[in-house]
């Protein structure tokens, strides 16, 4: 077992897995533990982008970047809520009420996970159900099995983006007719009636 | 505007007058209209344009604003109130001084000090005359009460010295003997600048 | 593809050496595009620029790098202070990666006289991805994190403004770059380099921009609010926030976001370059020429339009991204799919 370790590591290869493995187990620890928002967005986005690194030693150079590209945005996002909600050069007190459910939880909902990715490295026979095509290229491939075989969750999947985006404008936009800088009468008035009810108190 | 409307501090309660800018396009197609004129107006390529133009008048006419300033000078204007310079008469090579003590008694700053005696000839003559250029504040009436023209405000703008008394005596400031034929004639105070030709742009309308 | 095989092979040290030039090469234009944006402003506003230090101020580059260099390297006390200090590495290191996959000097092969690497062929491109584009792009995009961590970190209000800014600049124009690229990544059905350059390869007539103007367009539009140029440079407006995200920074750290700013410049230059304008002959040095005489047209624009035009608010560039410039690239999208269908 241990010098399988040693001579895999030897590899390029190899040795690039489990760099890339350790840092990034690493850096999502530090996202789980650490209390300053700032870090643990900033590991958390690190590890989003060295998860890529599997996808380009697997040749598979597509899903690579777009799971750059993906996790890039979606961080960005988070760190704007972050922005919002926390001052980023404090740590956050945790109020924990129940550490120990929170562990249970946690720790068991990680154990069936492992267990079921960890599984299918007992039997023998693994085999790509895909496998790619000599000569064509990652992007093609990709298309090929998303638009034959899983068309139906692929398009599912985009109608539940939409609606998700629909509900987004409709919560967004609900006063977007109303602009502050061209109805400045309205905002005077109530401006008033503020001071009136103030004046009254 | 009387003084009561600058001293009511309570902002947005005068009487302003708005600017007439028109009205902001209303709704959705007006906007989208707004939005595509101005688009395809080339107003934006007009600025690009502009630029350009000037680039390359800058590079090919050598059109440049700037002046490397302790290489070269502006031509400075008449007006200008400077270090004083005390003119010498041109026939005879004497100091225009007559030792009248009008710019001693009109300087508001107090920083003309001066002295006079009879010479042999019984004339009078300068025998101290300084200006402490630390008070002195160039409001340029010593010059305009001099009924000689001998002190007048001079070209020397640049004021920076090692010692303030390296300007401030009469002999600092009174033309050298040898450099007579140079001495300027002061223009006085309503002179225009000597390079005003140059000066005078169209105004940028039609561009 | 079928070029590649005629070329040798490309071994790690060629890759090696590749990434060197790169390295040294870019920064040192970077340096150099700094002097030139001078001269250019300097020359549209008919100024001299930097005139005293060396012929034509060509050294002032050294004595600002110098500068930079020697500066202290301060730390505000309330900051945080690793990430503080890893930020402008961000900004730096990603552009530098997103010219790792660009093709951006002639591939050559290392003459013989030199000892250990002589005989050793560097292509054109550091790693040549048949996914350039999008890896170009996307490590562009988290060369964002830059500006968005030393905003956050610092401990600044102008800083986490800049921040603030950085993010819904960053939201705002990845959509319309991403789309603006796909009706040309349509068209050649690649989103490799090589791929772009050989099916412009037919001279003039042949290149992108004739078939896809709006594309070109939207493209430049997105490209400039992803180097900050002018129009869109909010994250570090001066009149408004101050410096943004740099506001605290000094020394070497201040100069590396810019290093890596203008990297990205001539990422941005290179990729329409070779997208839109036909990209670079590979057979003869006056291939290679042009390409980089339409880089430095792109990089010129850059400068031109910052000389020319007022730049817009945040909320004005979230209108013109997302209510503007992406149902056109949605429509040219969906029109470069039902042409390419018929």
């Amino acid at each position: 077992m241990f010098e399988n370790f040693i001579t895999s590591l030897m590899t390029v290869e190899g040795f690039a897995f489990y760099l890339f493995s350790f840092l990034t187990i690493g850096l999502f620890s530090v996202t789980v533990m650490s209390k300053n928002i700032l870090y643990s967005m900033t590991s958390l986005a690190a590890a989003m982008v060295l998860v890529s690194g599997f996808f380009f030693l697997l040749g598979a150079d597509f899903l690579g970047v777009i799971q750059i590209i993906v996790y890039v945005g979606a961080v960005i996002a988070l760190y704007a809520f972050a922005m919002m909600f926390f001052d980023a050069t404090r740590d956050i007190k945790e109020k924990n009420t129940n550490s120990f459910v929170v562990f249970l939880l946690g720790g068991m909902s990680a154990l069936v996970l492992v267990l079921m990715f960890a599984a299918p490295i007992h039997s023998n026979d693994i085999q790509a159900l895909y496998p790619m095509t000599e000569g064509v290229g990652n992007a093609q491939d990709v298309g090929m099995v998303l638009f034959t075989k899983y068309l139906v969750p692929f398009e599912v999947a985009a109608v539940m983006l939409l609606v998700a985006m629909i509900a987004g404008i409709i919560l967004a936009g609900k006063k977007m007719n109303h602009s502050i800088t061209e109805n400045m009468e309205i905002d005077n008035d109530a401006k008033d009636e503020i001071m009136i009810q103030k004046d009254k108190e | 505007m009387s003084l009561a409307q600058f001293k009511n501090r309570n902002v947005g309660s005068q009487s302003y007058v708005t600017l007439d800018v028109g009205k902001p396009p209303q709704g959705g197609w007006c906007k989208f209209k707004q939005v595509a004129k101005r688009t395809f107006k080339g107003e934006l390529f007009v600025g690009l344009w502009v630029v350009f133009r000037n680039m390359l008048q800058a590079l090919f006419k050598n059109d440049m604003h700037t002046v490397k300033y302790p290489l070269e000078k502006m031509p400075i204007s008449p007006r200008y109130r400077a270090i004083h310079d005390m003119l010498r008469l041109l026939e005879s090579g004497n100091y225009r001084c007559i030792g009248c003590g009008l710019c001693e008694k009109i300087c508001i700053s107090n920083c003309i000090a001066m002295d006079t005696r009879y010479d042999e000839e019984q004339r009078k003559e300068v025998s101290e005359y300084t200006i402490n250029f630390g008070r002195c504040i160039f409001c340029g009436y010593c010059a305009e009460v001099c009924p000689e023209l001998a002190i007048v405000h001079g070209p020397r703008y640049e004021n920076a010295s090692e010692q303030r008394a390296g300007f401030s005596f009469f002999e600092d400031m009174l033309t050298p003997i040898d450099k007579l034929n140079l001495q300027q004639e002061y223009d006085g105070f309503g002179a225009i600048s000597p390079n005003a030709d140059e000066n005078i742009k169209k105004t940028p309308l039609a561009y | 593809m079928e070029a590649t095989h005629l070329l040798p092979e490309v071994t790690w040290v060629g890759v090696l050496i590749k990434t060197v030039i790169i390295l040294a090469i870019i920064s040192a234009l970077a340096g150099f595009g700094t002097f030139i944006e001078r001269k250019v402003l300097a020359f549209m506003q008919r100024r001299l620029g930097p005139m005293h230090v060396g012929p034509y101020g060509l050294l002032q580059i050294a004595a600002d790098g110098i500068k930079l260099f020697t500066k202290e390297d301060i730390i505000p006390q309330n900051a945080n202070k690793l990430i503080f200090m890893v930020a402008p590495l961000i900004t730096a290191a990603t552009a530098f990666i997103a010219l790792g996959a660009v093709p951006v000097f002639p591939d050559f092969t290392v003459p013989d006289f030199i000892p250990f690497i002589g005989g050793t062929f560097v292509p054109s491109i550091a790693s040549d991805l048949n996914i350039g584009i999008l890896f170009v792009l996307g490590m562009m995009a988290s060369g964002l994190y830059g500006p968005l961590l030393a905003g956050m970190s610092q401990a600044n209000k102008w800083g986490i403004i800049g921040a603030a800014r950085t993010a819904i600049q960053f939201l705002s124009y990845e959509v319309i770059t991403a789309l603006a690229i796909l009706a040309p990544v349509m068209l050649v059905g690649s989103l490799s380099f090589v791929d772009f350059n050989m099916y412009q390869s037919g001279g003039v007539s042949s290149w992108l921009i004739w078939q896809q103007p709006v594309a070109f367009i939207l493209f430049l539009i997105a490209g400039f609010a992803e180097t900050n140029r002018t129009p869109f440079d909010l994250l570090e407006h001066e009149a408004e926030v101050v410096s943004g995200y740099a506001t605290e920074y000094s020394g070497m750290r201040w100069g590396m976001f810019f290093i890596g700013e203008y990297a990205n410049m001539i990422t941005i230059s290179v990729i329409a370059a070779i997208v839109f304008l036909g990209g670079y002959d590979a057979s003869s040095s006056i291939g290679w020429l042009t390409i980089m005489l339409k880089i430095a047209f792109f990089f010129f624009l850059m400068l031109w339009v910052r000389a020319a035009w007022p730049h817009v608010r945040p909320d004005q560039l979230m209108w013109f991204c997302w209510k503007v410039l992406m149902p056109i690239a949605v429509l040219n999208v969906l029109i470069t799919a039902i042409i390419v269908l018929l």
